[in-house]
């Protein structure tokens, strides 16, 4: 069974169609979520963090239809969230804040500390636990904002652009963290960057203009690629421009 | 250091500080009523009337920001109780406070119109955040307050009793009726939408 169910999905920002009737369904694992700047990217993300209501489809998580109040309460305790732009409290502490959404989520105060101290040490922030966020780097303060989406081991993890303003090797080390969390959760990533698609992600998910414009593992994107003589620095940079073409001008490519 | 869920929504809030601006506001309308010797005449009480609950309405409109507003969308329970709690406690606070400024001849700008008009301002104040975001909660409200004050000295009708409602001198209806109006709405509006976000959702 999928953890996550989406049919039908369309979301509408003013004038625009940002999703046109999306149809996906996810379950373990790391989903890599690729488009262009304003394909939906976002929206699908906001919408299944439940952050964004649809203007019409159905969004099925773990099971529950998230539209009705109730339900979508009790998704929320097993949800961790990544925005793109999360926001913070000046004045806490990276123990404080990732404590302050252990506490939106309702975790049991017994087991509060422990998560948040077990949070910030996974994403490699141990020694800094009790530094005034204000005061961490870029890199830092989103690498806060992944501890925040974990504290409360969540079962679907959904994570906008998450690795912007990482470097390398934090970039390197956040994705090993991916591919643990892959294991048991359903893991949404958006992003840009085709490599942390190419060595993190057990499928891609394309996105055009609000619809879906490939569905494949990495490995057969790349394989796409290959086979058009696409443009791209890489494999999968080659498979993003054939598979973005072929969606843009149907029957010129196949997959 | 604290993980309290409660003291850090608090502090996420900036209650602490705003409780302190409050106490602030309210040693400030005590050392003006003084200033203007409005124990020799009520009248004089007037600009304190008007705008001490115009800086406390701005203090609470303010406090009403979040800084993670997209987090705060995702929190398992609804947040009308903790945004009912939070506007109620501190506009009792400031209606507790304000008056002590102008004790005695109740009838003429004493308490119950310090206490209607934080009620009055603090609605619009509330409708504001909703409507601009809490950061800029205030100017509505110091607008239209600056506007009566300015413009509403030789007005005449039944009506003045409500528009210029922060100017009437007590009881009269029309004026209670409108800054309870203004709070019942801003106050609802604001626990059913909450504050719109200052950030890039905005």
């Amino acid at each position: 069974m999928s953890t996550i169910r989406v049919t039908g999905l369309r979301v509408r920002h003013r004038r625009t169609l940002a999703l046109d009737g999306v149809d996906l369904a996810f379950g373990p694992g790391v989903h890599g979520l690729l488009g262009p700047n304003g394909a939906g990217k976002t929206s699908l993300i906001r919408v299944l963090a439940t952050v964004a209501e649809p203007d019409g489809g159905r969004v099925e998580i773990l099971g529950e239809d998230v539209a009705d109040r109730g339900p979508r309460g009790r998704v929320r305790r097993h949800l961790g969230y990544l925005p793109q732009e999360f926001g913070y409290y000046p004045g806490f502490t990276v123990r404080e804040f990732v404590a302050y959404v252990a506490w939106l989520k309702e975790m049991p105060a017994a087991g509060t500390d422990a998560a948040v101290e077990r949070a910030v040490a996974r994403v490699g922030l141990a020694d800094r636990i009790d530094a005034k966020v204000r005061t961490l780097s870029g890199g830092m303060v989103r690498r806060v904002g992944i501890a925040q989406a974990i504290v409360n081991d969540p079962r679907v993890l959904l994570l906008d652009e998450p690795t912007a303003g990482l470097d390398p090797e934090q970039r390197v080390e956040f994705r090993e963290l991916l591919r643990e969390l892959g294991a048991t959760t359903a893991v949404i990533v958006s992003t840009h960057l085709v490599e942390d698609v190419a060595s993190a992600c057990t499928e891609v998910t394309l996105l055009e203009r609000g619809r879906v414009a490939y569905r494949g593992t990495p490995a057969a994107l790349a394989a796409l690629g290959a086979s058009t003589g696409a443009r791209g620095d890489s494999p999968l940079e080659r498979g993003y421009t054939a598979a973005l073409g072929a969606h843009r001008a149907p029957g010129e490519v196949t997959r | 250091m604290t993980t309290s869920g409660p003291l850090l929504y608090a502090r996420s809030r900036a209650l602490p500080v705003t409780l302190a601006a409050l106490a602030g506001t309210t040693a400030f309308a005590v050392w003006a009523a003084r200033l203007l010797d409005a124990y020799l005449d009520p009248d004089r009480r007037v600009p304190v009337v008007a705008l001490a609950p115009l800086l406390a309405a701005a203090v609470i409109g303010v406090s009403l920001h979040t800084d993670s507003a997209e987090l705060d969308r995702t929190a398992v329970r609804p947040w009308w109780p903790r945004r009912l709690t939070h506007l109620l406690a501190l506009t009792a606070l400031a209606s507790a406070l304000l008056p002590a400024a102008v004790l005695g001849e109740a009838h003429t700008f004493g308490p119950p119109a310090m206490i209607r008009n934080t009620l009055g301002c603090t609605g619009l104040t509330a409708a504001a955040a909703v409507l601009l975001g809490a950061r800029s909660s205030w100017l509505p409200a110091f607008g239209y307050v600056s506007a009566v004050y300015l413009g509403s000295a030789g007005a005449r009708g039944r009506a003045v009793t409500v528009w210029a409602w922060p100017m009437q001198p007590g009881a009269q209806s029309g004026a209670w009726a409108a800054a309870l109006a203004a709070f019942a709405v801003g106050g609802a509006l604001y626990v059913v939408r909450g504050a719109r976000p200052d950030g890039p959702r905005a």
